[in-house]
């Protein structure tokens, strides 16, 4: 039982009493009570706590609570202490009055004039005391609002959303934006001229690939138009794309404007590879529509794969005259044996444009002939025999019809083939379709389009002797140990330095009269193996060269 | 009014509803009651959760002018939980009183309701104090009573130029926000 003392002062002799929550004798609520001590025990738990103390006349005192002298009266004494309320002994003032007076920096309320306390938020219990000491710590560390005093200017206003002045006559309208057609007429360098007098310098040809206007550009273009309407007809569940092509998608709904216009996602995103899946074949149809329409689904990866190429191929085999034919291709137990196909193919080596179209027509119907279409395909293409085909299928084949695409874009025009009239499939804007391939898709295409030879295409003819390239280095290629693959880059004119040789299916392209224009650029595709380099020219001539592949050729690949 | 005798009829854990002499009503759950400074300890609001802060009432109990019993529940004490740190007491309340300090400097003595929002909204941007009913900016201008821009003098050129612009832009504020509301 510690001394007793007029003032309170945190009396550890008290303290030690609560903690060990001893139990005092006798219950005639003395001052040694339990009563007592809770007492004591939640008037320290005030202890530097904001308090609010109503004495006898009704003003109310805000403070720190300092200290209580709990054994005699209960005198509290307050630091920092202001009146917030007077009472009616100081007659009624507002609160703003109680400015008046800076704080007293210790106030002493008798206990007689003590009418009640109010403290809020108090911890009593040991981990709110110690939560609320961390917290303390914490506030000495000045956070940005505390630092900016916004609680003394906190006003909000009311937002409102934006509303455009008067509409400017000059500016389009940014609600039509979607509205008009894409083609409207609308003509930027034109309005800028005319508006701030700026000559524009602008050659749509430093940016992408030169459009051949030739003779042939209508049809292309026609193509092209018709895929592009297709695609963008297309239905679609995303809410940009389907905004964009006026599909009014959850029309009943009320689609906000975050969810429509925010980026983030929030849910199933289908405009990824799904849409690419689902375009593809779409695309197949447009892009190889023309080129064989008989195509059998074997639901072979294989060879669905490989004939989509080779119809590819095919659309470019119109134009040249490396086609090669390959004589057992009527055999359709081919199909599954790639060695077969390979040794065949290599063996079929032909120059004839005749021997190709015969074949290829035969081919047509069978599914041995697609899965001939890209051995010989790829051969001709890049002199590697059909070993080519023997990779990973999938990789080859959509690193096929990537590069095809590719090529097709170098060859001809973006907008379409090269012969049109042979195979106006390959409309089919290149970077759409590039990398998406990758889906394996294992049902050929019912709807693809036959091939037909143009007659007309150039052939090419290789003005210097077929020297062998550098040799096949891509350390992917896998070669069937008894195929003879003809080394790539032939036809390719002496001095052209091609490192790695061309794993398949690469058209070399070159300028007229087998002309290279520049190096071969080097295109790694990301999901296969690497094949080498893709010839991204664009020429004037959008022919395709293929160049001829004597047999007689040595074998420069590696052994694996 | 007179003083409720028999204090062990207030078992802790008592739920009532009390109306004070001065009027004040509020309902709350006894935590002790003291006789000898007839002091009535209230706990009022939920208990959220066993470590949340208690809004706590100390009464005297001769002016409670009526009340009623709402219930009995059960000690809003829990004895084991009890704990004091003294030291942790003594720093928390140095560091309100040092706060309020603080605050106390910020809140300019006889001075109107829009003078200290003029005021507290330049000290956002600007260092400044009162000096009696003076606001103080960069200790070398001053902008006295009524605050208008036309009431700001002292210092360079370019400080009160500054000076000034603040202070019409934070009028301009304070007159739309007070409009908004």
């Amino acid at each position: 039982m510690g001394t007793r003392e007029n003032r309170f002062q945190p009396g550890k002799s008290h303290i030690n009493r609560m903690t060990t929550a001893g139990v005092q004798t006798g219950n005639t609520g003395g001052i040694e009570s339990p009563s007592h001590d809770r007492l004591v025990y939640i008037t320290t738990c005030f202890i530097g706590h904001q308090v609010e103390v109503q004495v006898l006349d009704g003003s109310l005192f805000t403070g720190i609570f300092h200290a209580t002298n709990a054994e005699k009266d209960f005198g509290i004494i307050l630091k920092m202490a202001r009146v917030t309320k007077a009472g009616s002994s100081r007659g009624q003032k507002n609160i703003s009055d109680s400015v008046q007076k800076p704080p007293s920096k210790t106030l002493i309320i008798p206990g007689k004039e003590l009418v009640q306390i109010v403290a809020k938020g108090v911890p009593v219990t040991r981990d709110g005391l110690m939560n609320d000491f961390q917290n303390d710590q914490l506030h000495d560390i000045m956070i940005d609002s505390s630092i900016s005093h916004s609680r003394h200017v906190d006003l909000e206003r009311e937002l409102e959303p934006w509303v455009p002045d008067d509409d400017n006559p000059e500016c389009p309208e940014l609600d039509n934006t979607f509205v008009r057609h894409w083609n409207r007429g609308w003509d930027q360098f034109e309005a800028n001229a005319t508006l701030f007098g700026v000559k524009s310098t602008f050659n749509e040809e430093l940016y992408t690939t030169k459009l051949d206007r030739g003779p042939q550009m209508r049809e292309l273009e026609k193509e092209a138009l018709r895929l592009a309407r297709e695609i963008e007809g297309e239905d679609t569940q995303d809410l940009h794309l389907a905004e964009e092509r006026g599909i009014h998608l959850h029309d009943k709904f009320d689609v906000d404007e975050e969810t429509k216009y925010s980026s983030v996602y929030r849910g199933v995103d289908d405009s990824g590879y799904d849409e690419n899946e689902d375009i593809l074949d779409p695309q197949n149809c447009q892009t190889y529509g023309d080129v064989s329409d008989s195509l059998p689904n074997n639901g072979s990866q294989i060879t669905s794969r490989f004939s989509t190429v080779g119809e590819v191929q095919s659309t470019h085999f119109s134009t040249s005259n490396d086609f090669h034919p390959s004589g057992a291709l009527d055999d359709p137990s081919i199909i599954e044996n790639n060695q077969t196909n390979q040794q065949l193919a290599g063996s079929n080596y032909t120059k004839q444009d005749t021997e190709k179209h015969m074949v290829y027509e035969q081919n047509h119907t069978s599914k041995s002939e697609e899965s001939s279409f890209l051995p010989n395909k790829e051969s001709t293409d890049t002199g590697l025999s059909a070993t080519a085909t023997a990779f990973a299928p999938t990789n080859v084949s959509s690193k096929a019809q990537e590069k095809t695409r590719s090529n097709e874009v170098s060859s001809t025009s973006e907008s379409g083939n090269a012969a049109p009239t042979a195979a106006s499939g390959p409309g089919l804007s290149p970077s759409s379709s590039m990398g998406s391939l990758t889906s394996e898709k294992s049902t050929l295409n019912p709807h693809a389009k036959e091939f037909r030879l143009n007659p007309n295409a150039k052939s090419f003819v290789p003005s210097s002797p077929l020297r062998a390239a550098s040799p096949v280095s891509d350390a992917s290629f896998y070669y069937p140990a008894n195929v003879a693959p003809a080394p790539q880059m032939h036809g390719m004119p002496v001095g052209i330095g091609m490192g790695p040789a061309f794993p398949s299916h690469q058209p070399v392209i070159f300028g007229p009269q087998g002309t290279p224009l520049h190096s071969p650029q080097t295109y790694f595709h990301s999901n296969g193996p690497q094949y080498g380099q893709q010839m991204l020219l664009s020429q004037p001539r959008q022919v395709v060269y293929m160049p001829t592949y004597p047999p007689e050729m040595p074998y420069k690949g590696r052994d694996f | 009014m007179d003083g409720i005798s028999g204090g062990d009829d207030f078992a802790v854990g008592c739920v009532l509803t009390i109306k004070t002499t001065f009027g004040n009503e509020f309902e709350g759950q006894i935590i002790t009651y003291d006789r000898p400074s007839n002091i009535l300890v209230f706990q009022e609001g939920l208990k959220s959760n066993p470590q949340s802060r208690r809004n706590i009432r100390l009464l005297k109990a001769n002016y409670i002018k009526e009340f009623s019993f709402l219930g009995q529940s059960e000690d809003p004490l829990d004895l084991k939980n009890c704990y004091l740190d003294l030291n942790s007491l003594q720093s928390k309340e140095d560091a309100a009183v040092r706060k309020a300090e603080i605050d106390v400097e910020r809140i300019g003595v006889g001075v109107t309701a829009e003078a200290q929002s003029i005021f507290d909204a330049l000290s956002k941007t600007l260092p400044v104090r009162w000096d009696k009913t003076v606001i103080v900016v960069m200790n070398e201008v001053r902008v006295s009573s009524p605050y208008l821009a036309e009431s700001v003098t002292g210092g360079i050129p370019a400080a009160n130029e500054r000076v000034r612009k603040v202070l019409e832009l934070e009028r301009r504020r304070l007159q739309t926000r007070g409009g908004g509301q």
